[in-house]
């Protein structure tokens, strides 16, 4: 690894005015477990890095019944297993956290800085989709409220501006008529990246789809929402028929790459068959 | 080079270190306090030889940097044994013969303690989960999974 300089901030402001100074050449470091692979490989060579953690406050969950959640974007996995909270209120998300890397991974990775990396498989995207979340970002002007969706702009690309910081995430009180799950596709059960991910969150009534909520990983160079199979389903009877033409509009709705893990017709058959099986374990 | 003073504290004792900032935890454990039971095998997060316990969690230290350290308590599998006796753990992994080559068994070793030290009764499935980031090649995992189970045990019994 390349030598740099190294900060330790104690606030949103200080990390803020070090991006703007040192603008492109300064990386931001939270929990290190992509950008430090990055940087031992040589594709990162940071002149300046600025570690968040030590930033006060950005590593905390708070849920009330009116606002819902808010979490910062330093909260690592272990932090959101270990939240009574999301337990109880937000389950797909835990389920994702569930799934990621392993142990000593979850203790260091944080949701923000798998957002921030922007991987198309990101396991947190699917579920902060379904849930509706919005980021908060800080920056050198004031802070800017986006809806999850808005912050993915390409491959490893987000859409934060230049001394733009993610803090964290609001996610609105959940809806108690609705269930939803995450399913991860990957060879391993775990320190495994999905080949699909797909997040799903459903309410019916009286044997008809109320609300739907469908979310991709690892399908397009961003994680997508599913917004035909979404719109097909609101109104159509809950029937395997109905689900498969859901999953079917899915698929038309992807565009996954062929790649060393798969092929993108595997993906495209995972992602039918996926689709399925969420939205039915969502009932 | 930018370097950074720090202060970590290694299996009790404070060391003081002057580390070229791109130095590793893991780096500076094996090369700086000549702890050389904590190993190296992939330095990308993926196997969990290097793991460590940083401030109670295990972590893998060869994705963590010395400076992120600065002020905390680590413990290696140095730290586990007392004055020439074995920790509970370790009897149990050369009981169970759960160790050939034995160059997994340090990181398996601390993922155990800090799993046994979060959860003193886990079920077989949690201790996979648990060990699911430490990667052994000989083994085949059961005598290291029934070691663990075994050492709960014994652990739980010595407790009131």
């Amino acid at each position: 690894m390349e030598n740099f300089e190294y900060f330790e901030p104690k606030t949103v402001r200080e990390a803020v005015r070090l991006l703007v100074k040192y603008k492109r050449a300064a990386k931001l470091l939270a929990g290190g477990t992509d950008l430090m692979l990055g940087m031992k490989e040589g594709f990162v060579k940071p002149k300046y890095l600025i570690n968040l953690k030590t930033i006060k406050g950005l590593d905390k969950i708070a849920y009330s019944k009116k606002d819902g959640l808010r979490i910062g974007s330093l909260t690592t996995w272990a932090d959101i297993l270990a939240s009574g909270a999301i337990l109880e209120h937000y389950p797909i998300l835990r389920e994702a956290a569930s799934l990621i890397g392993g142990h000593q991974i979850r203790n260091r990775g944080t949701i923000g800085g798998n957002i921030c990396h922007a991987s198309p498989s990101a396991d947190s995207a699917p579920a902060l989709m379904v849930y509706g979340a919005q980021c908060i970002i800080s920056g050198p002007r004031r802070e800017r409220v986006i809806p999850i969706e808005e912050i993915f702009s390409g491959v490893q690309k987000t859409s934060l501006k230049p001394g733009e910081i993610l803090t964290g995430f609001r996610i609105p009180p959940p809806d108690p008529k609705a269930k939803g799950c995450y399913l991860k596709f990957s060879p391993r059960k775990a320190m495994d990246l999905p080949i699909v991910g797909v997040g799903a969150m459903v309410r019916t009534s009286n044997g008809t789809f109320e609300e739907v909520k469908i979310a991709l990983g690892a399908v397009a160079p961003t994680p997508i929402r599913a917004r035909r199979a979404e719109r097909f389903l609101v109104g159509k009877p809950v029937s395997d028929q109905s689900i498969r033409q859901a999953a079917e509009e899915a698929v038309n709705e992807s565009n996954p790459i062929t790649d060393l893990r798969a092929s993108r017709e595997y993906r495209l058959g995972l992602v039918r068959e996926l689709t399925c099986q969420a939205i039915t374990r969502s009932l | 080079m930018k370097t950074s003073k720090i202060r970590i504290k290694v299996n009790g004792e404070w060391h003081e270190l002057t580390v070229p900032n791109q130095k590793t935890l893991l780096d500076v454990i094996r090369g700086d306090v000549h702890l050389t039971g904590t190993k190296r095998m992939c330095d990308s997060g993926e196997c969990g030889s290097c793991t460590v316990i940083m401030d109670g969690k295990a972590v893998n230290s060869c994705i963590v940097l010395a400076v992120e350290a600065n002020g905390k308590e680590i413990n290696t599998i140095e730290g586990l044994s007392q004055i020439g006796k074995l920790h509970p753990i370790q009897e149990e992994f050369v009981a169970k013969g759960a160790i050939q080559c034995g160059f997994c068994t340090p990181g398996m070793i601390l993922t155990a303690k800090a799993l046994l030290d979060q959860k003193p009764d886990p079920t077989a499935q949690e201790v996979k989960t648990a060990i699911a980031g430490n990667l052994c090649r000989c083994t085949g995992y059961v005598r290291i999974v029934n070691a663990i189970l075994s050492a709960a045990e014994r652990l739980r019994s010595i407790q009131p």
